[in-house]
Order: C-alpha cells, then structure tokens, then sequence
C-alpha cells in the first residue's frame, strides 16, 4: 500500500496545484464590480492548496514507510492478479454496455446482450470449476430475455422513464 | 410539546392508508432483500431506487426510500450471522459474534435478536429525533453564513477523520477531492461557470444521484466481482423468535447502544457501521461476560444491531434540521427530498413542520415491518444468499445505468456515474473512504457560497467567522478534529488520560 499511497500523493500534489493555478487565473469579475473577497477562484483555490499538502503528507509519509525496492514488485503483481484481471473484465463489459451498446440500439436488447455476456463470461470461461457450456448458456439467455424484457417494460411503462 | 404528540399522531394517522401500508410493505422487504444480498448496500439501494419514486407523491416517495434505508441495514445482519460477509458495512461488527453462534447452531437465536435489536435501536434512535430535532431547527434559525460555513467543513473533516480505515489524511483527501467536485459548474453567488471545460453538461454541476449511484453502485459491483472465494452459509434451523427474558436480561446494553448509535449517527457524515462499531466497543468495556465478545457473545450481536439501527434516525437529525447528510445514504434522501420539493434545513420546521413527524412515522412503521418479516420470513431470505453474483450483478448494472439516465434523461449522466465508478474503486482499493467524497459534493455549495457570503458581509473581515459564539465552537471542534488525526498528539493526550487513570486509585 505504501507504493500506492506514493503514487497517489504525487497525483493528488500535481491535481491539487494545477486547481489552485487555475482557480488563481480564474477571472476576478472586476467589471462587475464584485467584492474582492468573493471571487469565484477563493474556495476552489484554498481548496487545491489543501489537497496538495495533503497529497504532500501521503507521498512523504510512503517514502519514510519504505525504501526497498521489493514494494514495487508487490506493488507491480497487484496488475497481473487474477483479481484484478476479473475486474477488468467486468469493468470492460461494464463500459462496452454503457458507452457502445446504449444508445446505438433499442434498451431492451442491449440489456440482453450485455447480461448473457456477463453471465457466460463469468460462469463459463472465468469460473473454476467451468460450468456446462450448454446448461450455462440456457441459464443465461433465459435470464437475458427476462431481465430485458421486465426492465425494458417496467421502467417505460410502469416508471415512464424515456430510456436511451 | 402537546403540539409535538398532536403532529406525531397526525403523521401516524397520515400513513394509516392501504397505499401507504402497502409501499411501507413492499419497500422494507425489498429494503431488506437489497441488506441480504452481499455487495448491494443500504445507499446503493437508496440511490438507485430513487428513480421508482419519481412518479410518487413527495411524502410516499421518502416513505419508500426510508424503508428501504431501515430495510437494508437490518438486512444486512442476515449475511453477517450466515455467511460472515457483512450483507452491508454496517453489519461488520454483526459478524463478529454473529457468525460465531451460527457455527454454535444458534444462527436463529441469532437472527431473532438481532431482528428486536435493530427494532428497538431504532425505536431509541426514534425518541432521541423527537426530542432533539424540534430544539435543534429552532437553534439553527439563528445561524448566518458563518456557522454553516463551519458546519459545512465540520461535517467533511470529522466524516474524513472518523470514517478513514486507517490513515486519516485519505478520509481528508477523500472529503477534499468531494468539495472539489461540487466546484464544477455554475458558482451560486455571481453565476460564473467554474471547471467546465468547455463542456456545456458541466454547466450545471455533477449531479449526486449519478455520482451516488456510481460510487456506491458500479465500484461496488467491481469489488465483488474482483473477489473469487464463495463463502459457505451456516445452517440455521433453531428458534428464531427470542424469549422475553433474553431481551430483558441484555436492556442496559440495548439503551446503552441505542443512545451511542443515536449520537454518532448525528454526527454528519458519519454514519451506521461507525454507530455499531462504537456501541461494540462500549458493551465490551461494560460487559462482565467481555472474553465472550467476538466468540460468540448475545451481548456483543445486541449491541452493534442496536447501534446500526439506531444510528438512522440520528443521521435524520442533522440531515432533516440543518441539511447536513448524517450518513451516506442520507445525502441520497437530501438528494431525493429536493426532488421532490422538499427544502430540509432550519426552516422545516417553520415551512413544513408536518414533515418531521412524517420522517418520525416513517421510522416507526418501518421499524414495525422489519420486526414483522424478521421474525417470520427466514426459509425464503436464506435462499436469496445463495443467489450466485454472476447472475446479480449485470442485473444492478442494468439499473445502475437506468439510476443515472433517468433523473435527467440525458447520456451525460450515465457517463458520470461510470467516471464516478472507476474513481470510487481505486480509490476504495487504495483504502479511501467514500463517505467523505459525498459529504464533500454535498456539502460543497453550502460551503463555498457561506465563506463568501460571510465575507461580503463583514467586507473581507474573517473575525466574525471566530468570534461568533456557535462558530467559535464549531471552529474549535474543527481544531481539535484535525489535531486528534496527527498521531503524536493523539499519543500524548491518550497517555495524559491514561496517566490520569493510573494516579487515581493510588490517590483515593
């Protein structure tokens, strides 16, 4: 965790900066004759510096935590554990779903598609022991048809919510 | 004060109608459902079904949403005594001696205790809401710009400080990088719009809901589905239903804990699972059965489910009478209540005095449903655990995604709450608490809009902010919050104390 805490404390230092940079460019409304106390860059401003000293303290308190090479390493397997590889996965379903299938074709079926994609791609090819492909995809294009189609209608319907 | 009880009565008689009892029904079981089922907490479920409340009346709609908030977190005990996963976080001190009378073949004693525990917590945490929110709204009547500056940056530092795992300069972080996400969009005071980027979405700031749903809702899909171990559930065919005497025998522990869950539930931002963790700690100092807790102690159980429980109501107290969330998933009913065009804060009581009784009778019903379906729904809940989270967690996406499109209808918001949800996982990975990140983007338009408020006020002088009575205890408080964080201050006051205690009987 130190070499995390390092890592984000550099981020949240440089992140922390750049806002209180840009919350001092930010127009002061002189025109507008407002009061020099309430420029809209004081709050974000004293906020950035904040957040930069806190990103200070992280980064400072890692590097005193620890010296030796070996954090890295440990740091460096936690992206190629399989845990992490499963939510990768998720995430990529997740954000095809979202950002490629909603929107480009009716709610319903891009609902299909993404919960028997999910559903086969955990239970048969990321799940130990594999279940049957066969059973599996039964299983899961049952559950795609039925969450789809309630969704789809309960929320139109029922809810009237326009969805995408 | 009889003008209390009359408004109390009236808010009970309010919901004496089949609708009402029908929504408390169906709301608290899936209220409860959504606690069983590990990796859907209490404010996930609050945000996302904010979206069903939509077409609701505004006094149905919170009654719904408190439901489902009371629900879930008495839900969550099942997970903790069965499976030993906390069904939600607020459950995890549940686990630690829950879990252990499972093994003991005492699992429904367990359940059972637990059901009356959070019952009673939040029957506790009920009267204190009463009796505190009246005296509370009207205090805060006279608060100008400057106390609520204070209470705005009290409620982010103590949430940072209390709520961190470990280090609480990540619950400051956490709570800062909140405050600065609330600075995007239209400013309140000269209409300028800040950090937008040339985005014109942005115009109007980042939506909580979407944010809520997001941090709450897809972060939390990704931790569960990081995890590879499946837990096994305890069998648990024993009585359910707890005798008298063993809830007699336990009361001061129940009193005790109802009261500290109360307390710490008033304390913004921070919400159930610091309620049940201090109740736990608090029976255990008390308790002459104290090598019991954490094997396995009824003791132990009845404190942290009466404190989560009771911990609700508290977090009503600040959220309802000043607009300050007392937990997580009070910012989403803040959020739910603007929606449906009511204002909390000071003046509730003067525009909608009703409403607080409401609030009252809401807890009351629910606390009556989970009794009820605590006691006599245990076979089908049980089944519910074993629903596999292959097969859960595309089905909360789907309404993850419905959650944040629905509330505007536009795509921004879904890609909002997707940004929000890969914010919230690393930063959970890395040990950040989420609690402070809501109370910051809540919190950070009172904040911002008061500090400048103020100072326009007093022409650029910062005294007022330090010598008014209410912002000088609010400033202090800040003060020693932050000295208390920096662990050599905490060791030397610690050891002051400790020193104290040691010379006392040497001196008697």
């Amino acid at each position: 965790m130190t070499r995390a805490d390092l890592l984000s404390g550099i981020v949240f230092l440089v992140l922390g900066v750049a806002v209180a940079w840009m919350s001092w460019e930010m127009p002061r409304l002189e025109v507008r004759r407002i009061h020099p106390a309430t420029v809209p860059g004081l709050v974000p401003g004293i906020l950035g510096l904040a957040l930069a000293f806190c990103g200070t303290l992280l980064a400072v308190r890692s590097v005193r935590a620890s010296r030796d090479r070996e954090g890295w390493h440990a740091f460096g397997a936690i992206f190629v554990s399989p845990e992490t590889g499963r939510a990768g996965v998720t995430l990529a379903l997740a954000l095809i779903y979202a950002l490629g299938l909603v929107g480009r074709m009716p709610f319903w079926a891009a609902t299909m598609l993404f919960v028997f994609a999910f559903i086969m791609v955990f239970e048969r090819w990321l799940s130990a022991p594999e279940h049957p492909l066969w059973r599996t995809a039964l299983a899961a294009a049952v559950q795609a048809v039925i969450v789809g189609a309630t969704v789809s209608l309960v929320f139109q319907h029922g809810f009237l919510v326009r969805l995408p | 004060m009889f003008d209390g009880f009359v408004l109390l009565g009236n808010g009970l008689a309010h919901f004496m109608t089949p609708t009402s009892l029908f929504n408390v029904a169906w709301a608290t079981l899936l209220g409860i459902m959504i606690g069983v089922l590990p990796g859907l907490t209490a404010t996930m479920g609050v945000a996302l079904l904010v979206t069903l409340t939509y077409p609701m009346p505004p006094d149905q709609a919170i009654l719904c949403l408190m439901c489902i908030y009371v629900g879930a977190i008495y839900g969550g005990s099942r997970t903790a005594i069965l499976l030993a996963i906390p069904g939600t976080p607020a459950s995890a001190a549940t686990t630690l001696d829950g879990y252990p009378l499972a093994l003991a073949g005492k699992g429904g004693l367990a359940m059972g205790l637990a059901t009356t525990s959070s019952a009673i917590g939040t029957l506790v945490g009920i009267l204190c809401l009463a009796l505190l929110a009246p005296l509370l709204a009207e205090a805060a009547l006279n608060f100008g710009s400057y106390e609520f500056f204070w209470l705005a940056l009290f409620g982010v530092v103590v949430s940072g400080q209390l709520t961190a795992f470990d280090d609480p300069i990540k619950g400051y972080v956490a709570g800062i990088l909140g405050l600065l996400v609330a600075m995007i969009g239209m400013e309140g005071l000269h209409a300028y719009r800040r950090f937008t980027f040339g985005v014109p979405a942005l115009g109007g700031g980042i939506d909580l809901i979407p944010a809520m749903v997001g941090a709450f809702g897809l972060a939390e899909i990704l931790v569960v589905m990081k995890q590879r171990a499946k837990a096994r559930i305890i069998d648990a065919s024993d009585r359910v239903v707890p005798r008298l005497a063993e809830i007699w025998k336990y009361r001061r522990t129940t009193v005790r804990s109802g009261v500290i869950g109360t307390l710490v539930g008033i304390i913004p931002g921070v919400g159930e699972d610091i309620g049940a963790w201090g109740s736990y700690a608090a029976a255990r100092r008390k308790s002459p059965e104290r090598e019991q807790f954490g094997k396995g102690s009824l003791e132990g159980l009845i404190a942290a489910e009466t404190g989560n429980s009771a911990a609700i109501p508290g977090a009503m107290i600040p959220t309802l009478t000043l607009a300050l969330p007392g937990s997580a998933a009070a910012a989403v009913l803040i959020a739910a209540m603007f929606i449906h065009g009511i204002r909390p804060g000071p003046m509730l009581m003067i525009e909608n005095a009703p409403f607080l009784y409401q609030v009252i009778s809401m807890l009351v019903l629910a606390s009556l449903a989970i009794t009820v379906y605590g006691l006599l729904i245990t076979r089908p809940l049980l089944k519910l655990m074993s629903v596999p989270r292959e097969r859960l967690m595309p089905v909360v996406y789907v309404l993850c995604v419905i959650g944040a499109f629905a509330i505007t209808q536009r795509l921004f918001d879904v890609y909002v709450m997707i940004a929000f949800g890969i914010f919230g996982f690393v930063l959970r990975e890395m040990r950040y608490p989420m609690a402070p990140l809501v109370m910051g983007i809540i919190l950070g338009t009172l904040l911002d809009v008061n500090l400048r408020r103020g100072l326009a006020i007093s022409d650029g002088d910062l005294t007022p902010f330090f010598t008014r009575p209410v912002s000088a205890v609010i400033c202090a408080l800040i003060i020693l919050t932050i000295l208390f964080s920096i662990p050599v201050v905490k060791r030397r006051v610690t050891s002051l104390f400790s020193k104290t205690d040691n010379a006392a009987p040497g001196e008697n």
